[in-house]
């Protein structure tokens, strides 16, 4: 890399003109999507076997191949929209399914309260795709992104589209190839999404208390685990964690 | 399925799970949050993912896994060690499924 000094006496020199990669230091819409892209890239990884599960599942249950794509597109919840499905298909009731889905995505209000500080100023259209493409683990790389100072609501929405391309690609795929694709967890995709965790919990354990709250929720979700279903554990032991380290002083 | 049905499924998950999603944040993002929430709020994802991870690998699929040949638990250490050094999620992650794949063929476990 020359210092933009040295390249500009080297213009002067040779009359030429600056190349702007060197004038313009400041990213680029374009290069904070790309970025948040890559981000996205192990998320994608992971959705596409899980939303091919989905597609399989839903036009078992008599959906067609566009109305299980389209549901992935829509809704982008993975564990939601699995239940939707069930609930509508054990009952027939329309309500009781979206009761359902909606118990098990009241986790997002905790995901969404905790993204707000760091959207502050975001206008409300981009504040929309962003809630949009909220998940787990969307939520987990902008947030630990964001601790770092770096994500900013482009590289977002580049973590979001990867997201949702994958999980609706996916569905897509495991709608109408169906049972043809055999079982993808020989390709140790099972182990996509914990890896990802993995990498993202040594990013954010940064400090004593870090680590002291990530024991406690840890060991809190586990003992919930046996007498909750779904990630509802991971909820509660979350709040209990954060409530600790909040009331008890540094 | 009935196409009403199927239909009023996706078009209600879709409402429902947006408003979930977006009611926290429009409604925070335009106030000055107290100290107190901010330090609550500063905890949660830590313990989000902590909490995840260690259902995720010690009961995964649901099952306790206690056991020492646990692939789970084992490809979780040289994915750490990876993000540790190189601080690339994806270079973490194709780690853990490489060495996942590999130790639940050692092991010849699930």
């Amino acid at each position: 890399m020359i210092p933009v000094s040295a390249a500009k006496a080297c213009s002067i020199l040779t009359r030429m003109p600056l190349p702007t990669a060197i004038t313009s230091p400041a990213p680029t819409r374009r290069s904070l999507l790309l970025r948040g892209a890559r981000l996205g890239l192990p998320i994608f990884l992971g959705y596409m076997p899980v939303g091919a599960a989905f597609g399989l599942a839903a036009t078992a249950a008599g959906f067609t191949v566009a109305q299980a794509t389209a549901c992935s597109a829509l809704v982008l919840a993975g564990a939601g929209q699995f239940i939707g499905l069930a609930a509508l298909t054990a009952s027939g009731n329309l309500a009781a399914a979206l009761v359902a889905t909606g118990v098990v995505n009241l986790r997002y209000l905790l995901f969404s309260a905790t993204m707000a500080p760091h959207l502050k100023g975001v206008p409300r259209w981009q504040q929309v795709a962003l809630a949009f493409t909220l998940t787990d683990e969307t939520f987990a790389v902008n947030i630990a992104d964001a601790r770092e100072g770096r994500a900013d609501r482009f590289s977002m929405m580049g973590v979001g589209a990867v997201a949702w391309i994958g999980w609706t690609l996916g569905t897509a795929i495991g709608a109408t190839a169906g049972s043809a694709l055999g079982d993808p967890s020989r390709w140790g995709v099972d182990f996509a999404m914990p890896a990802m965790f993995v990498a993202l919990l040594v990013g954010q354990a940064t400090g004593r208390r870090e680590v002291i709250a990530g024991a406690l929720a840890a060991a809190t979700a586990l003992a919930l685990s046996t007498v909750m279903p779904g990630q509802w554990p991971v909820v509660v032991a979350a709040i209990a964690a954060a409530t600790v380290m909040t009331a008890v002083p540094a | 399925m009935n196409p009403t049905l199927a239909w009023g499924l996706v078009i209600g998950m879709a409402v429902t799970n947006l408003v979930i999603r977006l009611v926290p944040i429009a409604a925070l993002s335009r106030l000055e949050l107290p100290p107190v929430v901010h330090r609550w709020l500063s905890y949660v994802p830590v313990s989000v993912m902590a909490a995840i991870v260690a259902t995720q690998v010690l009961r995964p699929g649901g099952h306790w896994m206690l056991q020492p040949d646990n692939p789970y638990l084992l490809a979780s250490v040289p994915t750490a060690v990876v993000f540790r050094f190189t601080r690339s999620f994806l270079g973490a992650t194709a780690a853990g499924i490489l060495s996942f794949l590999a130790l639940r063929y050692l092991l010849g476990v699930a």
